[in-house]
């Protein structure tokens, strides 16, 4: 029994990472994803040329276009779960995998499995765009701690897909599930951080500000940061927390 | 075997299906018949776990749709609609069903060339016609060679020579022992193709028998059909 | 006329139009109160560098409801994301109804420039009764000048998220393009250290008309006045009319299953 229920996930797995795979818009939202990240490094690159030489670390100013980044993550979470939506594909998702929530966790585990790769590349192209540009005058870095942000920044955009799946998958609409979550990212957190600097302590604990602790470099004069450890954990927490959520509603409602 | 026991469905403050109960058996085709927002479909999403029944249970085989050991072996079923995104193409909608279900791609194949669409199988979904998408839906029911189908409208949107396909291919099924369901407002077809009659009206069953039985004193179903179905029996005969 | 009143009939009955008219009319005012608690004292004491921006920033960070209205105008025609039979898309029946492709895309751009002066005026009774709630007397005076160049940046910025929408035919990019860059993370303040082009940049030129008033402190950045309100809104609309041509004629040409 064990043998085959452990074949039968690996089926439906396999049927999930197809489905996300023969879907044109999922490669035309990470293709314009790696385009546009270039484009902002570039765009931060010659911003920091013209800043004071010698003082520029590589990896800050291959990593400042991550705040834009994420916004095709987002895009790509809400696009695996939506999609299902269109077109009544539910149904048929549903009438060959009746179990629901496997069903909604292993396609997170899917797209999981191609986030992972393509937040690395995407994001290592960025550093080493800037690495090219500015190597003579930026300050050298060790090899390890590019490594070690570089797989930090993977996490973060990781862990905001997944989110940005969960979210779609609760919503079910394309639309409303944008709103909020770019809603979120772009206006309301980054002026809460403008206009309550008093409950910056707090907002430490919001899965973005946690999640950027995964990768940005620490400034040792600041007492309210996190370690990248305590922000993974957080930022998991946060995720682990929408799956179960979303998996919640999708088994109780009608399809 | 495919067994309503007492289907009750609430939506909001309306109550969709007030107690619905019956079978169909194997070796026969079964048609289901009703007025548009009669409860056909709600019967059939319910009977394929797709929708929660409030109370009463809705079998296959004497189990829940969730409980079926390989769903796609036991039923296929095409639903109204496409049923697969736009944006994909017909063989890639069929690959990953097929990949759930630990089926080979040659199948897809094989169900492709059965229902006619090997031609267009790397076209979008969103470019096929109405009578494309049904053929696609049913590639998807037969995949797994399942021994029982459920079919909501299989013959919209098909054309004549689809129709009568349609027609022979679901008698073979049921010649051969296996269960076929099917819901269906043409009635002429209908009495072409079905052994058993199930007709619902506002959410209850008004007759269940063999076509014989349900045309009774009638000429033909429709007129059966209409004596059962309008609001005042026997005006419309 | 009959096409212009269907538009807006098709639009109010759109679900999603309700989250636009949500964050339409109540976004610049939670923007502004926060804004106003915040500098409250500095206004107080009469130190205050931003007095003349306050309530305005909510107008100019908080259009994310005309950028939905814009958005959803155009894509609903598109997308049909229901449980139901597969997608019919409703532009087919649109463009049956009206045989006129300039004639509906001008009804469509009507009734949302309608809707969005609408939404505007809302929006900006919400946000200045906020502000004189939150600070009092110390309320600077809001002028007519201004209060219009807001409303026609709010008009201005829907037409661009119709026009963008009509040339995507999907609503994902122009909404997350317009999103961003409404906020204070836009690509124009980025594009800005590049270029001084970025300066013509419609959000960025659209601002003029009621943002950047002249004596800011912060010289040489962003933020200074580089137009003067109307050749800002000149800029803005030139934009607009410029996509809408190039939309116009897309549109125009391609075919609706497409």
């Amino acid at each position: 029994m064990s043998v085959s229920s452990s074949r039968k996930i690996m089926q439906i797995f396999g049927a999930e990472l197809d489905k996300l795979i023969t879907l044109p818009l999922i490669w035309l939202t990470l293709m314009s994803t790696f385009i546009l990240n270039l484009a902002l490094a570039a765009a931060f690159t010659s911003a920091g040329l013209q800043g004071t030489a010698g003082t520029q670390s590589i990896l800050n100013i291959g990593l400042a276009s991550m705040g834009y980044l994420q916004a095709g993550f987002i895009i790509l979470g809400i696009l695996a779960t939506c999609s299902e939506y269109t077109g009544g594909q539910i149904r048929t998702t549903l009438t060959t995998i009746p179990w629901r929530g496997l069903q909604l966790s292993t396609k997170h585990l899917a797209l999981a499995m191609i986030t992972i790769p393509v937040a690395f590349i995407i994001a290592a192209s960025g550093v080493l765009y800037t690495f090219i540009m500015i190597r003579d005058t930026a300050v050298v870095i060790e090899i390890d701690t590019i490594i070690t942000t570089l797989i930090g920044a993977t996490g973060y955009l990781t862990l905001t897909t997944l989110l940005s799946a969960a979210i779609g998958a609760l919503l079910r609409r394309t639309t409303p599930a944008l709103v909020v979550l770019l809603g979120y990212y772009f206006i309301v957190s980054p002026l809460m951080r403008i206009f309550l600097p008093g409950i910056n302590k707090y907002l430490n604990y919001f899965p973005d500000t946690a999640g950027n602790y995964m990768y940005m470099p620490r400034s040792p004069d600041d007492i309210n940061v996190l370690t990248p450890m305590q922000g993974t954990g957080i930022s998991m927490l946060w995720t682990l927390m929408f799956i179960t959520v979303a998996i919640v509603f999708y088994c109780k409602r009608d399809a | 075997m495919l067994t309503m026991n007492n289907l009750v469905k609430h939506r909001g403050n309306q109550e969709i299906l007030s107690g619905i109960s019956f079978r169909a058996r194997p070796g026969r085709v079964t048609g289901f018949l009703g007025p548009n927002g009669a409860g056909k479909s709600s019967t059939l999403r319910i009977l394929l776990g797709l929708d929660r029944a409030t109370s009463g249970s809705a079998l296959i085989n004497g189990k829940t749709f969730a409980e079926l050991h390989n769903p796609l072996a036991t039923v296929g079923a095409a639903l109204d609609g496409f049923g697969a995104h736009r944006m994909r193409t017909g063989r890639a909608h069929l690959r990953w069903i097929a990949r759930a279900a630990g089926l080979s791609n040659s199948r897809v194949e094989e169900v492709l060339k059965i229902v006619g669409l090997t031609n267009a199988a790397d076209k979008r979904v969103g470019k096929y016609s109405l009578g494309m998408g049904r053929r696609l839906g049913m590639a998807a029911a037969l995949l797994g060679d399942p021994k029982i189908l459920i079919l909501d409208e299989p013959v919209n949107g098909l054309d004549p020579e689809g129709i009568r396909w349609i027609r022979t291919f679901l008698r073979e099924r049921a010649q051969s022992g296996n269960t076929v369901l099917l819901s269906s407002h043409l009635m002429g077809e209908l009495a072409e193709t079905v052994d058993d009659v199930v007709i619902i009206k506002h959410g209850t069953i008004v007759a269940d028998g063999t076509l014989e039985e349900v045309i009774g004193n009638h000429s033909t179903l429709e007129k059966a059909f209409f004596a059962l179905t309008s609001e005042h029996a026997g005006e419309v005969v | 006329m009959r096409a212009f009143n269907a538009e807006l009939s098709k639009l109010f009955s759109l679900p999603g139009i309700w989250l636009a008219f949500l964050i339409g009319a109540f976004a610049p005012a939670v923007i502004t109160a926060l804004d106003s608690i915040v500098q409250k004292e500095e206004i107080i004491a009469g130190v205050s560098t931003r007095l003349s921006e306050v309530g305005y920033i909510g107008l100019a960070l908080g259009v994310q409801g005309v950028i939905i209205l814009g958005v959803l105008a155009v894509s609903s025609e598109y997308l049909t994301e229901s449980s139901e039979s597969g997608g019919g898309a409703q532009i087919t029946t649109s463009l049956t109804a009206v045989a006129s492709r300039l004639h509906f895309l001008l009804a469509k751009a009507g009734a949302v420039t309608v809707i969005s002066i609408l939404l505007c005026i809302v929006a900006i009774m919400t946000t200045v009764s906020t502000t004189y709630l939150i600070l009092g007397e110390y309320t600077p005076a809001f002028e007519w000048s201004r209060l219009i160049g807001a409303v026609c940046y709010w008009t201005f910025t829907a037409l661009l998220a119709l026009g963008i929408t009509l040339l995507t035919k999907n609503g994902i990019i122009p909404l997350a393009v317009l999103m961003i860059n409404s906020s204070v993370v836009s690509f124009s303040v980025l594009l800005y250290k590049v270029t001084k082009l970025a300066l013509y940049l419609p959000d960025r030129a659209g601002l003029e008309m009621f943002m950047f008033t002249s004596d800011t402190p912060f010289t040489g950045s962003l933020f200074d006045r580089f137009h003067n309100p109307f050749t800002g809104g000149l800029i803005m609309f030139t934009w607009v009319v410029v996509i809408f041509i190039i939309a116009a004629i897309v549109f125009h040409r391609r075919d609706v299953a497409a």
